[in-house]
Order: C-alpha cells, then sequence, then structure tokens
C-alpha cells in the first residue's frame, strides 16, 4: 500500500480528497502549513506527497525544496487550482513528479499518485503543451544538446498527449510499450528540470518565475 | 526627552512618576516606523508625547559634549525593546499623562542640568562647538516640529501650518529656529575665525541655501512623502473597487445561480465557465494590441461551444499564428469538428491540441465518444465530415478524420502559414 502525505491549506478541499484516497491508500498524514508540513513529512516519511502550490508561508515549492533536501527519494505531486504555466514549470523544476489540477477526477487523482509512485512522470495534456511551447525549436542550437533538446520521439509523445491521449493510447499509436512511453516522458521530466536551455530560461522568466 | 539621555536618572525618575512599586525595569522601545538611526528616539517621543526632532536634538547637544551623547545612544539601544505591542506605548502614555506638562518642564530642567555638569566636569569639545551644535540643532527642530506627522492633511497649507494651527504662529517658530541656527552658525564661524571668509561671495551663498534647505527642507521631504502616501492609498482603493466590482459581476452571479440549479451538470458547467472566466481575468495576457491570433480565437470559439453544449472542452496551444484566411478556416472547422463531437460522440471531454510551427498549423480535436464508420450512412456526420474537409481543401489545407465504432474520434486539420 501506497503512503500518502496531503498538504493543502484548503480545509474544504483537504477533507475531500481525504475521503477519496483513504479507500485505495494509506493516508501516512495531512497538514494545512508549510511548516509543520515539512516537520510531519520528515518524521513520517511517506511515499508520495500531494502538495497544494499555493499556501501562505512559502507555497507547495517550499515544501518540496526543504524536503528533497533531506529526503531525496519522496515523490512529490503537484496539486492547484491554478494551471499557469509559471506554477507548473516552477513546482517541476523544483523536483515535483508531475502535477494535476484540483479538478481532475478521483480515478485519475489514483492513477497518478500510482505513476508517481512507481518513478513515472505525470504529465496533464496541459502541461505537455507548456513543455513543447517551452522546447520550441526556435532558437539555434544550445549548449548542451543532450538536456536542452527533445527528441523528436519525446515531442510525439508529448503531442500525443496534448491532444488527450492516455498513456496506453500513446503506446498503441506509436507501437510502442507504455513502459517506453512512461521513460520517454521522465526523459522529458528530467530535461525539463535539468536543462538550462536559453529558451527555457527566457520562457521562464517572461513568466516571471526566475 | 532630557531626562531619558540619562542613565543613572532613568530609574529613579521612573520610580517617582508610577505609583506601582512593583513596576518592571521602564522598557525604552525603538520606533518602527519612525527611525533615523535605530528608532530609539522615535520610541521615546512617542511615549513621552513629544515631537521626535527634540529628542534627536538633545542627543546630537549631547554628542557634543564629550560624546556623552553617542555613548547614552548606545546604551539605551541595549537597554530597549526590539518593538513594543501598540498597547503597552498606550499603557506607558497613560502613566506619563497626567503628569506630563510638569514632567515634560521637569525633563528640560535635568537635561540642562546634565548639560552643565558636564561642561563644568570638562567632558566638552569646546564652547563654541558644543553651543552651536546646540543652537543649530534645537533651532532645527523648532522649525521641524510644526507638523504633526499623524495628521493626514490633505492640502499643502494644511501641511504646512498642521491642524488648528496658524500661520502666525507658524512663521514665529520659523522665525526662532532660524534665529537659533543662525545665532549657532555665528557662534561657530566666529570660534574659527572665519568671519573673514565670509566677504567671500560664494561662501555666504552657500551658507545662505544651508540655513534655507535647513529650514523648508523638512516641509518639503514631508510633502513630497504626504503626496505619494495619498496617491498609493488611493491606487490602492481603486484596484480594490475594480475587484470588488469584477467579483461582483462574475463569481458572485455564478454562484447565486448555481444555488438555483439542480442539474449536477450545467452546475458544473457554470462553475467551468466561471473559472475559465476567472483565470483569464487572473493570469491572463491584456487583450493584444494587434489583435486576434490562433490562439486566441480557438480559445475563445472553444469557449463559447463549451457553453453552448454544456460539454467540458480542453484546449492545448503551442505556438501561435497570425489570423490570415488560412487560419480563420482553420478556427472555423475546428469548431464544426467540436460542435460535431459534443453532439454526437457522447463523450465527457472534448480534447483540442493546437500547435503552430515550421509553417504549418495543425489542430486536432479528439474525444473518446462512440466513434462511428467513416463510410457510414449517417447524414448528419457526413455532412459535417465533408464540410470540414471542404472547407480545409478549399483553405489550401486538408483535414484528415479517424474514427471508427467504440473508438472515438479524431479531427486533424493543418494549413500552411506564413
Amino acid at each position: 500500500m501506497i503512503d500518502v502525505f496531503l498538504v493543502d491549506d484548503h480545509q474544504l478541499f483537504l477533507s475531500g480528497v481525504k475521503a477519496e484516497l483513504s479507500e485505495v491508500f494509506a493516508l501516512a498524514g495531512v497538514s494545512s502549513d508549510v511548516d509543520d508540513a515539512i516537520e510531519q513529512i520528515r518524521s513520517t516519511l511517506p511515499d508520495v506527497v500531494l502538495v497544494d502550490v499555493h499556501m501562505p508561508g512559502g507555497g507547495g515549492l517550499a515544501v518540496v525544496n526543504a524536503v528533497l533536501e533531506t529526503n531525496p527519494d519522496i515523490k512529490f505531486l503537484a496539486l492547484s487550482v491554478s494551471d499557469a504555466a509559471e506554477d507548473v514549470i516552477a513546482m517541476i523544476r523544483a523536483g515535483a513528479r508531475g502535477y494535476v489540477t484540483k479538478s481532475i477526477a478521483p480515478s485519475e487523482l489514483a492513477d497518478a499518485i500510482r505513476r508517481v509512485n512507481d518513478g513515472d512522470a505525470v504529465f496533464s495534456p496541459r502541461l505537455a503543451g507548456f513543455v513543447l511551447d517551452a522546447f520550441a525549436d526556435t532558437v539555434p542550437a544550445p549548449t548542451d544538446p543532450e538536456l536542452d533538446q527533445l527528441t523528436s520521439r519525446e515531442r510525439e509523445v508529448l503531442r500525443l498527449i496534448a491532444r488527450g491521449y492516455a498513456y496506453k493510447q500513446v503506446a498503441t499509436k506509436l507501437s510502442i510499450s507504455v513502459k517506453t512511453v512512461e521513460s520517454h516522458v521522465s526523459a522529458v521530466l528530467r530535461k525539463l528540470q535539468l536543462s538550462s536551455r536559453y529558451e527555457l530560461a527566457r520562457w521562464a522568466s517572461d513568466r516571471r518565475i526566475v | 526627552m532630557g531626562s531619558f539621555s540619562r542613565n543613572p536618572e532613568e530609574d529613579s525618575i521612573s520610580d517617582q512618576t508610577v505609583d506601582q512599586p512593583q513596576r518592571r525595569r521602564f522598557g525604552f522601545v525603538r520606533s518602527v516606523d519612525d527611525r533615523m538611526v535605530a528608532g530609539l528616539s522615535g520610541g521615546i517621543a512617542d511615549v513621552l508625547e513629544i515631537e521626535v526632532v527634540y529628542v534627536r536634538a538633545a542627543f546630537v547637544s549631547l554628542a557634543f559634549a564629550g560624546g556623552v551623547g553617542l555613548l547614552l545612544y548606545g546604551v539605551l539601544w541595549v537597554l530597549s525593546l526590539d518593538e513594543i505591542p501598540a498597547e503597552r506605548v498606550d499603557v506607558m502614555r497613560e502613566r506619563f499623562a497626567a503628569r506630563l506638562p510638569r514632567q515634560r518642564l521637569a525633563l528640560w530642567i535635568l537635561f540642562a542640568g546634565v548639560f552643565l555638569t558636564l561642561r563644568s566636569m570638562g567632558s566638552w569639545f569646546g564652547d563654541s562647538l558644543v553651543w552651536s551644535a546646540t543652537f543649530i540643532s534645537f533651532g532645527f527642530a523648532l522649525t521641524w516640529s510644526r507638523v504633526d506627522p499623524s495628521r493626514r492633511s490633505r492640502w499643502a497649507t494644511q501641511t504646512f501650518v498642521g491642524e488648528g494651527g496658524n500661520w502666525r504662529s507658524v512663521a514665529l517658530r520659523i522665525m526662532a529656529g532660524g534665529v537659533f541656527m543662525t545665532g549657532g552658525l555665528a557662534i561657530y564661524l566666529n570660534s574659527v575665525d572665519a568671519y573673514a571668509l565670509v566677504g567671500s561671495v560664494s561662501l555666504a551663498v552657500g551658507l545662505t541655501i544651508a540655513g534655507i534647505l535647513l529650514i523648508f527642507g523638512p516641509w518639503v521631504w514631508r510633502l513630497v512623502g504626504q503626496l505619494g502616501a495619498e496617491r498609493g492609498e488611493r491606487i490602492r482603493s481603486e484596484e480594490r473597487a475594480e475587484m470588488a466590482a469584477h467579483l461582483h459581476d462574475s463569481v458572485l452571479q455564478t454562484l447565486a445561480l448555481m444555488q438555483r440549479t439542480d442539474d449536477p451538470k450545467s452546475m458544473s458547467m457554470l462553475a467551468r465557465q466561471q473559472e475559465r472566466e476567472l483565470r483569464g481575468w487572473l493570469y491572463g495576457p491584456e487583450p493584444s494590441a494587434d489583435g486576434e491570433t490562433m490562439r486566441s480565437a480557438l480559445e475563445s470559439s472553444a469557449a463559447r461551444l463549451e457553453s453552448a453544449h454544456q460539454v467540458p472542452i480542453d484546449v492545448v496551444v503551442v505556438g501561435d499564428a497570425p489570423m490570415d484566411e488560412a487560419v480563420r478556416a482553420l478556427v472555423a472547422a475546428a469548431g464544426e469538428a467540436i460542435t460535431n463531437a459534443a453532439k454526437h460522440s457522447g463523450a465527457g471531454l472534448i480534447s483540442v491540441f493546437a500547435e503552430a510551427a515550421d509553417g504549418t498549423a495543425d489542430v486536432f480535436v479528439s474525444d473518446q465518444g462512440c466513434g462511428f464508420v467513416l463510410d457510414g450512412t449517417d447524414p448528419d456526420r457526413k455532412g459535417v465530415s465533408e464540410s470540414i474537409v471542404g472547407r480545409m481543401e478549399r483553405a489550401g489545407g486538408e483535414a484528415v478524420i479517424s474514427s471508427g465504432p467504440g473508438e472515438g474520434t479524431e479531427v486533424h486539420m493543418s494549413v500552411r502559414i506564413t
């Protein structure tokens, strides 16, 4: 059973998600405060932390940064009402393995948690669109082509995700296994986190991320 | 305030003035919003309800008396509390209030006493220097103390005169302050035997300007600060009003509407529509001057169809293209594909993905609905499919429809862009 920890400052939402998830997952704890969450996560050591992006006291970003510093194995799935590009990219670059909006259906949320727990990335169509935008081919080859560009296969996978395809459908469409789709997506996530790509940096600063 | 410049007397004074014998050590407080060094003078002035400039003048004068002022400031800084809750200040004020006039006089006398004691003890930088510093700093305090900073006067006249003040008393104060400052300056110049230099025009002009600055500078400074604060306040309140108006017209209306609805589906559509509007208002780009682009056209068309057909439509756009005939046809065809999916597929969600790059604009409209046989006989479906394909071909692009029963439907439209 996967241990899930919830961090959200909206009590109403917290209790709703708690009820949905407690049937499928073991609930390691809940917190509605940044400092308290960091402390509790460090002591309860859950598998997956579901963290709200917008909270007083530094928000989800502060929680992700602080916990990953001491416990790099804990996986984060960001959850927010806002799917503004700057929030998405900031959370992913801090180390979250996925990003879903709060309007996500309960079953999809459970799927996303399982996937994050397995070490895979969770890309919503919108996030796939943001990434394609950020890695757009409009600038000359940057310094580190390994990190700074998406392969054409990764691009294809992202396009299909952006078109609303589930991972399984992507696999069927490209005649590859679901595992391969997942590894492509994880590779994209890594590039998104590590790339110093000029375009990504500019894109981020345009949206006041850095 | 003079007494507070003196450490040894501190305890005895506070013991006399306060009836409770068990009172805790007098806590000096440092002012947060009225500070030049550590806010110590501001804190003292706050409790004693005197003008902060007088406290500062006292410190300056004592500083010239053998550096005692500096020493005292440091000691009091260490003893003082960092920041004080407002109620604590009120308590202190209350204790002082009843005897305030007498006490102020006592404090002045004590200040003078200590000042002269220091002089006779020889802890002194020389008569001329100390006296001129004292005169100048108190003259400065006199001119600067005209306006109570806590009063927010709207007009310049009020700013200069202060509430309940009049020009006559103001003029009197300026004159007195000016005389003090000039006197102080004269003492100093006399001591350094600089009268010879005053003969030089530039020095005279410089001294005049310095004097004027000393007298009028604070006014101008305060006036500017007040105007800035008022402008900031006005802008803030305008923003608040605008936001309140917007929320009232949108969010509150929708919430009211939702309370009158029993149908969960239309409730969630209302919520979705409102969310989109609010999101657009909060994070969306300003309406751009160069008009519609592919992105904005697709998004607004999808929003319109979403409310018309009550089916959620997710739009993801990568890149953008300016509107021309081809892109207009693309957006229109995409609209037809969305309508088709909304009417016939039965899917709970329609995904729209558009990408503009490398001279091509692509739009994919997909659903996970019932699908249909492409060569089927459903005339409605067929007609719409043809209108999509035909429209795209006329615009020099193409449209490919892939579907099958139970497989969902995807329409891929593309045109060349410039």
